[in-house]
This record gives C-alpha cells, structure tokens and sequence, in this order.
C-alpha cells in the first residue's frame, strides 16, 4: 500500500493548488479525482467554461450592437452554438490538461476515483469499473468543493430545468430563459443568453442583484443589465417550476403576497452552492458538517480530527476559486511547519457581465453596520477617455476610506476589466494605503486604472480631476 | 562625535561589497535608522541604515567596492538638526507611568555621559540594558544603565538630575569614551504647565501625534516571517512608509530575550524546525577569541593522574562540623587543592610563572584563579596570595568571590593577575578533561567528579573514592618533568593531608 505525507481529495483549484505547494514544500503527496479530468468545478463547469462563453457571446454582441458605430459593417450576424460550446470546450479540455501536467512536473500521483476514508490515515479509491485500492496518509486535505443547490418544489430535469452545468451546453438559444436566483453564475450566464439573444427573466427572492455586495453595485448592474434586456422580479420567492413539453412553467408569490405565472422554454436555477461531502466516509472518521452541509474547521482550517484539513467550497467563507486556492496554500504550508495567514476579508468578488463588477473590503451597508466614520470618493467611467475610445462608457469606480486616517476600508468598482483593476485596491489595503497614498501614484494615461486614481482624489479631499 | 558606519559582515564568503548608491547626500542630516546607503553583494544587495542621527559625512563613493569593515561615512552626531530630537525614535508606550518630563525645571545645561575607564585592555562595552526609559527623569547617581565588558557587567550612575536623553540603544557596542546619552539638566517641580512651554520639543509628544494608523502594519510576506518566528508586530520596527513592517524588517527581527525562554518550551514536542539567531555579548566574543588564541599561539598538552580521596573525606567528615560552627563556611574540596597547589606551586616555580616573550617572569606568591561558571560564561575571580590563607580563609574568599561572580559585580581588578587556575568539571559531573590555560598563565589544573573505583591498596582490591585530575601545561616554559611532578606532589598532599600541615 502506498504511503504518503499528504493525500488530497478533490482536484478543483483548492485541492489542485494544495498538492502542488505541498510537493514544492518536499512531502510526498497524492490527490484523488472522481471525474477523468483534474481541475474541479472551476475549471470544468464553473470559472472557466463561463468565461469563455462570456468572451465569445461579448463579441457577438458587440459586433452586433456597436461595430456599426465603430465604422465596421458586418452584414447579418448569426450565431454558430455549436461551435461557441466546442470552442468552450477545447479551452476547458487545454485548462484541464495543463492541471494534469502540472501534477507530473511536480511528481503528484493522481488516483481518478472517489476518495472515502477507511479511517483517519487509510483512503480507499472507488475508481471506474469496480476497481479499488487504499493507500495510506500522515496528513488528510479535504477539497471536495460544491454542488448546485436545488429548492423544493423545482423538478430539476437537466434538459429545460437546468443548473450551470447545462447551461454551460446548451444545444439551443433559449427564447425565453427564466433564472432563479440574481446572483453571480445566475446573472453571468444570463448575459451569455441575453447577448445571443434570449429574452431573460430574473426571479429573486431579496430585494437587489448580488445581494452580498455593496448595494450601489447592485443598482448599476441592473440598469445595464436591463438595457441588455433582463427583467427582474425582486423580492419574489419561486414556489414551483417544471417542465411541460417545450415550455417550463413556473409558479411564484411576491411581496405582495400575490401569485404570479411565468412561463419560458429554459429555466436555470442559480440559488447558489453547497458543500459537497457525498460518499466521503466522514462518518468513519467522525468529521460533522454544520446545517449546511460544511465541514467545521478551526483557525487552521483543521477539522475536529488532528491531520484532516478542509478547504475551499467545502468550507465556510466565499465560494470562490481564489479562496479556495489561498486555502490549499495555507494548508500545505502549515502542514510544513510553516505559520502562513489569510486576510479573508481581502478576498475580492467578482462577477464577470459586462460590465465587470469588483470589490474588495467592506461594503457602505457594513461599514453602516459597525457604525465606522467613512467617507465615498466615487468616479464614474464615463468620464475617462479610455472608456469614450472603446465605447465601454457605463460604471464607476466607489472608495470607501476612514474619514480620520484616510485609510482604504472598502473599493466597489463596476466597468470594463474592473475584475483585472480590483487588484490594485486589494494590494493597496494589504499594505492598508490611504486613498491619497493611491491618488499620489501615478497611473498611466489613458486606461480604466485612472478612474482608480480619481474616486482615491475624489475620496480624499473631493479633488477628483477630470469632473 | 564621529559616529563611523561600517560594511557589515553580510554573510560567509563574502568579504566585499560594492556601494551601489547614496540614499542621502553628503552633508545631510539623517536619523537615526534611515537607510542611507545601499550596497551590493554578489550574493544580495541591501542597505545601510544609520546607526545615529547626525550629520552625514560621506567617504567612499557610489561604485567603490570596498572590503566588509571598510568605513564608509561617518555621522557627526554633535550637529543639530532642526527637526525634533532623533531621540525620540525610540519611543515608549508608557512613558507617562514615569516621572514625566514636563515637571522638569531646565536649567538649559545638557551633560553628556560617556563610558567610563573599566580597566585596562578593555576597549569597547556592549550596552545590556537602559534600567531607565528616554525622557525620564533621573537622579543624579542614580543607576540608568547596565554596560557589559569582556570581563563583567557594571552599572552607569547619572552624573547630574535632569531628563534621560538615549543615544546608544540596549544591544549596541560602544567605545570607551563614547556619549551614551545626555542628561538635560534641571530640577524636578511640582509646578507643571509653564515650562511645558519650554519643552514644547520633547520629542515623544510630537512623535506621537504624527504617529499613522498604518505603523507596525506587517505586510504579508513580513506577517508570515513574525508569526513564524513567534514576534508579534509590535515588537518589529517598521521600515516603510508611515513605520509598515517590510519583508526585510521582518527577516531581520528577532524575539527580545525573555520572550524567547517561553517560545521554545511552548514549541517544543510540534516538531519544531525554527533556529534563532542571537547577538553575542562581549563577554563570549572575548572567551571564543582567547581559547582559540591559547590553543594556537601556546604549545598546551596535559598531564593526568588519579587522586584517592578517601583521607581528606575522612578529614572532611571528621571536622565538617566544628569547623562550620567555628568559622560559619563549609569545609569544602577546594581549600585542600588551593593549599596543595600552592605548596607545590613553590616547588615548581616555572608552572607558577608567566611567558612574557623573551623572559619569564617567576611569582614568589600564588593568586590562585579559580573558575566560576555564571549564567553569562565563565569568570575567574582570584584569591591573593592563597599560600598564606588558613583553609578558612580559603573557603570563605572562595564563598564571596563566587557569590560576586554569579551576580554579575565582580569587579575587573578582582579577575585579573591570578598565576595560576583551578577549575572543577566536577561539579557538573566530568570524570575527565582537558582544561584549557588561562592567559598568560601557564598551567591549569582540572578537578574532576569523585567516583567509588575498584583501586588497589597494599596488594588488595578496594573501592575508594577516585577522582581523577589533570594538569594542561605550557610546555614552552614548563618541562614534561616539572608538570609530571607538579601533578603527582599534589596528589601526594591530597592522599596524605598531615603533609599539607607540615608541609612536607
Ligand atoms: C458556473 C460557475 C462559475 C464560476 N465562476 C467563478 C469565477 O469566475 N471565479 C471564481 O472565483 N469562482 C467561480 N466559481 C466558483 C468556483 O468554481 C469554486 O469556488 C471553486 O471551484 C471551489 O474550488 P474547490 O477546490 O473548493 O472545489 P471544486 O472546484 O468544486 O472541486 C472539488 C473536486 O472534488 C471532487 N470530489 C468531490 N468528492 C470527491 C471524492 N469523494 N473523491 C474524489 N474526488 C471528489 C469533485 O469531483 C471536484 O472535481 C464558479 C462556479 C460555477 C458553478
């Protein structure tokens, strides 16, 4: 039986990342995948897979919508989806590759298979065709990520009911795709549609978009969004859905207590994720997840079995890649002795429409909340010359800093590349800048990051530039 | 004062650097840690922070390569620069618990405090530690700092009342002669709030208000080394903009000392992999130095021999008693070997004597050294002219000598001059060794632990108490003959205690 210093279950960005840092640190390590290929939701069904379908379907739209201004006639477009979800598939199938190369050049063993534990240092793989092996651990990475929530009262049938991971290959652009759910993955793969033309409807049980992020975010999304053709239903809980034919029918009652009745071809739940444990053996082990399915861990993201770590989706904290990928380092390293530490409250967000939307820090409504004194600087995109030359006009960028120190406590940004520009502000508050020590930085002219530069102006003494 | 910067040791193999650039221009005042140089290696490049506030004075210029210890500018600390006081860079958190300076009457006369004279061939001292903070308000007389020499720790009393003005911080060597701080003279008063006016420049107060939010902020890469190596940020200087804790910073911090006995117990048994790195002090410089010169400048071997201890145990357990209530000390080991080595020390001039180049210079009298271990190292107190001490004045010079040792008051003229050593490896249970001379001394004899041994006496196997002892010698001056019967007379006299009354 093989024996290794570390064993990781779960090969998406958090597991992944982990085995590599625990080789480059000296341990032998292993990871075990269910699925023939590495690289987890994130690069199967999530992060990737979405982005290239949001790059391909942005440029339709934009050769549609504003080639014409540009001077480009392009006679009648037409979409080729089939060849939009190979393509999406080609880059998943490099992605995916590029995960399994990186193993051998770190000499991981890879085991495809579900990984259970037999006890606190023995795995056993169930791998295809009844195959099975065990192989022995000193320390145990839990990386077994998410899963799609489904609520009650929804048939979820995979062909009109559908979750991410249909959407992601649809054979057909939906007349009228229904999304349960304005959040993230509801609201990006809604723009793939409505950008190829679908008609879309958002049901949304709270009051806003991304509801978690700061509510003037909240409020510019949905004015473009809707100028992309979405329409909400806020404040509205789904009580059925279900196919009928070539039709999904859904049933829901609002805040005024009224019943409503929307009928369209595709419905996408996007109600968000939870932690995935299935088949796990936790109870071997004695590892208990909370009410929602996570594995309970200490500071250092260590279940309640010494050796067994747990990261990423699986977990409590953001579902997102970056974390997930932050955590698999931090567990290799404190399993190398090392003592590593995570600012979890400088993990930026991410919602990739367009345009993108950022943050990082704390929101206006938290910072409300713990009753700090903060000041805004905010600058619209509009006002930069970049933003005219390329046509990408809508957005701002908003500061948050402490009214006293000046300190950045929080930067909201919706615009173009917004998601590449968060960077910045998540450097700047991790050497906690002020927003003057920013605005004192020169920014090259002229790009998005200059709205950076101006909202920092405009939150330290009002003086932004060019407004 | 010339303050002289040097290239510091950066690291093995590498012995010289090259200037790669002034961070400040010649003339310019800088403060006291502000980089001012940065210097390439072929290994790294780093920088050269300013060990003083003054003016700096530049000497070797940008692309220079010079050697590690080459002077490279020196700082005129005696310039003043219209910014507040570089004192006030050390900052203390609780500086209002202590007489705070704002009662102070100014008479306007600063006195500066130097390291004084503490005995010949000592040149430079280490500050241990200011038992008074900066800024506060001292006595004159009172005690302000403690200073460690290669030979003892002293204490520096305030030469006037007034306020405490620190320039050389805890940890820093100094020469003899350097200021280590000034005293502002002046009275304390009860009535405070006029010459608040007047000390309106007391740096802590200004320092503070500017102080930013952001100072002793680690970075990230700095907050995993502090975690890793146990020092919480507050204990780290910061470097970078508004005091943040760089990388550098943090490689470069360590744990202040008391914090460390803690870290290691709680580290122990979790595999701990860390190392530390501690500044020697003056005292184990001096000791590694010597012993390393003493085994290559002299040519030292040793000699053994076995001592039966069961007479003078017999004599011990005899008299012990009355000799406690008679003179209040013990009746220990060390008088007997003290008196015996004397007598045989008369017999054997040469193993008494010093090498002195060309000469050798014979002592008619035995200053014994004898070895004391202290938390800091070893010192070497010596007892006078021990051939004329009874066993009790023996065994009580030995008693105050020791005390003195551990607590860290020796003074220099009591360890120096002795002519010959005793020391006992005994006590922490070696059988054998090999002692190493004690300079310019020639000889050095080694106590060992006393154990029960199968010994053969009149022709029969007995157990006796045996302890072994051994003689390292100078065979420069000493012959294989004069140490070889050096050795076994005073195994004579140990084996037969009626000789060292008689002396015969
Ligand atoms: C449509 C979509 C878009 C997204 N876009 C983004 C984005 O743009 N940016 C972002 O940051 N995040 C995005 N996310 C979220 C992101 O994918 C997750 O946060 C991330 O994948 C979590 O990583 P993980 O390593 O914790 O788990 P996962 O990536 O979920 O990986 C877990 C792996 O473990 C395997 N596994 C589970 N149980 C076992 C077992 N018993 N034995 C063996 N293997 C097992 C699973 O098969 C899976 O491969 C998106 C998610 C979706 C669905």
């Amino acid at each position: 039986m093989s024996t290794y210093n570390v064993v990781i279950i779960g090969s998406g960005p958090g597991g992944y990342v982990a085995a590599i840092r625990c080789a480059q640190l000296g341990l032998k390590t292993a990871i075990i995948e269910k699925y023939d290929t590495l690289g987890g939701t994130c690069l199967n069904v999530g992060c990737i897979p979405s982005k290239a379908l949001l790059d391909s379907s942005e440029h339709f739209h934009k050769a549609e919508k504003e080639f014409g201004e540009h001077g480009i006639q392009t006679g009648k477009l037409t979409v080729d989806l089939n060849q939009m979800i190979k393509r999406k598939d080609d880059v998943v199938d490099q992605t995916c590759k590029g995960v399994a190369f990186l193993m051998k050049k770190n000499k991981i063993d890879v085991y495809y298979g579900i990984g259970s534990f037999k006890d606190k240092e023995t795995i056993s793989i169930h791998g295809k065709e009844g195959k099975k092996e065990e192989i022995k651990a000193e320390k145990v990475i839990i990386a077994t990520g998410s899963k799609p929530v489904i609520i009650p009262g929804i048939e979820y049938d995979k062909k009109r009911v559908i979750t991410s991971t249909e959407a992601l290959k649809l054979k057909e652009i939906p007349n009228h795709l229904i999304i349960i759910g304005g959040g993230v993955i509801g609201l990006e793969l809604g723009s793939v549609y409505a950008r190829l033309g679908s008609k879309i409807t958002v049901v949304e049980f709270a009051d806003r978009l991304i509801s978690g992020m700061d509510s003037t975010l909240s409020k510019e999304l949905q004015k473009v969004l809707k100028k992309l053709g979405f329409d909400f239903h806020f404040k509205t809980k789904v009580n059925s859905a279900k196919t009928k034919g070539n039709k999904v029918i859904l049933t829901a009652s609002n805040s005024k207590g009224e019943n409503i009745s929307l009928e369209g071809d595709y419905c996408l739940i996007a109600v968000g994720r939870k932690a995935y444990t299935e088949g796990l053996g936790l109870e071997n082990v004695g590892i208990e997840t909370d009410d929602r399915g996570k594995i309970n861990i200490d500071e250092n993201l260590q279940t309640k079995v010494p050796g067994i770590y747990a990261i990423g989706d699986v977990v409590k904290g953001a579902m997102l890649a970056h974390k997930a990928e932050e955590e698999g380092i931090f567990v290799a390293e404190t399993i190398a002795g090392q003592k590593p530490h995570i600012n979890y409250n400088l993990i930026p967000g991410v919602v990739y429409t367009w345009p993108e939307v950022a943050s990082v820090g704390y929101t206006e409504e938290q910072l409300k909340e713990k009753s700090v004194n903060y000041k805004v600087g905010s600058f619209p995109i509009r006002a930069l010359g970049r933003a005219r030359a390329s046509m990408d006009i809508d957005g701002l960028i908003k500061v948050l800093a402490d009214k006293k120190t000046d300190e950045i406590l929080g930067v909201h940004m919706i615009g173009p590349r917004v998601a590449d520009l968060i960077a910045e502000a998540v450097v700047a508050m991790e050497y906690r800048a002020s927003a003057e020590d920013v605005a004192r930085m020169s920014h090259a002219h002229p790009t998005y990051t200059e709205a950076m530069k101006e909202a920092c102006l405009a939150a330290t003494e009002n003086r932004a530039l060019h407004l | 004062m010339h303050f002289e910067v040097k290239i510091p040791p950066v690291g093995e193999s590498i012995t010289e650097v090259t200037i790669s650039s002034w961070k400040k221009n010649n003339g310019d005042f800088v403060e006291q840690d502000e980089i001012i140089c940065e210097v390439d290696s072929d290994k790294t490049s780093f920088e050269i922070p300013a060990e003083k506030a003054g003016k700096l004075n530049i000497l070797k210029q940008e692309d220079e390569t010079v050697e590690v210890g080459t002077i490279v500018c020196t700082i005129d600390t005696e310039s003043t620069n219209n910014t507040p006081s570089s004192q006030s860079e050390n900052k203390n958190e609780d500086h209002e618990e202590s007489d705070s300076p704002d009662e102070v009457h100014k008479t306007g006369e600063i006195i500066e405090i130097v390291v004084p004279e503490v005995g010949e061939s000592i040149t430079e001292v280490t500050i241990a530690e200011w038992t008074k903070e900066n800024g506060s308000f001292v006595e004159k007389d009172e005690i302000i700092c403690e200073i460690d020499s290669d030979k003892a720790t002293f204490e520096l009393p305030s030469d006037a009342t007034g306020i405490l003005q620190i320039i050389a911080q805890s940890g820093d060597t100094v020469k003899v002669g350097d200021v280590v701080c000034k005293i502002e003279v002046g009275s304390s008063t009860s009535k405070p709030k006029e010459s608040q006016s007047s000390s309106s420049k007391t740096a802590p107060e200004t320092k503070r208000s500017n102080e930013s939010y952001v100072k002793g902020h680690p970075s990230p890469a700095a907050n995993k080394i502090l975690n890793e190596k146990g020092i919480s940020p507050s204990e780290v200087k910061g470097s970078g903009v508004d005091g943040r804790i760089t990388k550098e910073d943090a490689l470069k911090a360590s744990k202040s000392q008391k914090e460390e006995k803690k870290g290691v117990s709680e580290e122990t048994g979790d595999n701990n992999r860390s190392s530390r790195r501690e500044k020697i002090t003056n005292l184990r410089k001096t000791i590694s130095k010597r012993l390393v010169s003493v085994k290559n400048e002299t040519a030292m071997l040793t000699t053994f021999n076995e001592v039966n201890m069961k007479p003078i145990m017999d004599v011990r357990k005899k008299y012990k008693d009355q000799f406690k209530e008679k003179y209040e000390v013990g009746l220990g080991f060390m008088s007997f070997f003290t008196k015996a080595c004397c007598i045989a020390l008369k017999e054997w001039p040469a193993v008494n004597a010093y090498l002195d180049e060309n000469e050798i210079e014979y002592h008619d009298y035995c200053d014994i050294s004898i070895a004391v271990s202290t938390p800091k190292g070893l010192v070497v107190p010596v007892i006078r002219n021990a051939e004329k001490l009874s066993f009790q004045g023996i065994e009580s010079e030995i008693i105050r000598l020791a005390g003195k040792a551990r607590d860290g008051k020796l003074t220099i003229p009591e360890m120096t001059g002795g002519t010959f050593t005793i020391t006992n490896g005994g006590v922490f249970g070696s059988m054998m060794s090999t002692p190493i001379i004690n300079p310019p001394q020639s000889a050095i004899l080694g106590m060992h632990n006393i154990v029960q041994r199968p010994f053969a006496e009149n022709g029969e196997v007995v157990i006796r108490p045996i302890m072994f002892v051994a003689l390292s010698y100078d065979h420069r001056i000493i012959d294989g003959r004069e140490s070889v019967s050096f050795l076994v007379r005073v195994k004579q006299l140990l084996e037969d205690p009626m000789r060292l009354l008689l002396n015969v």
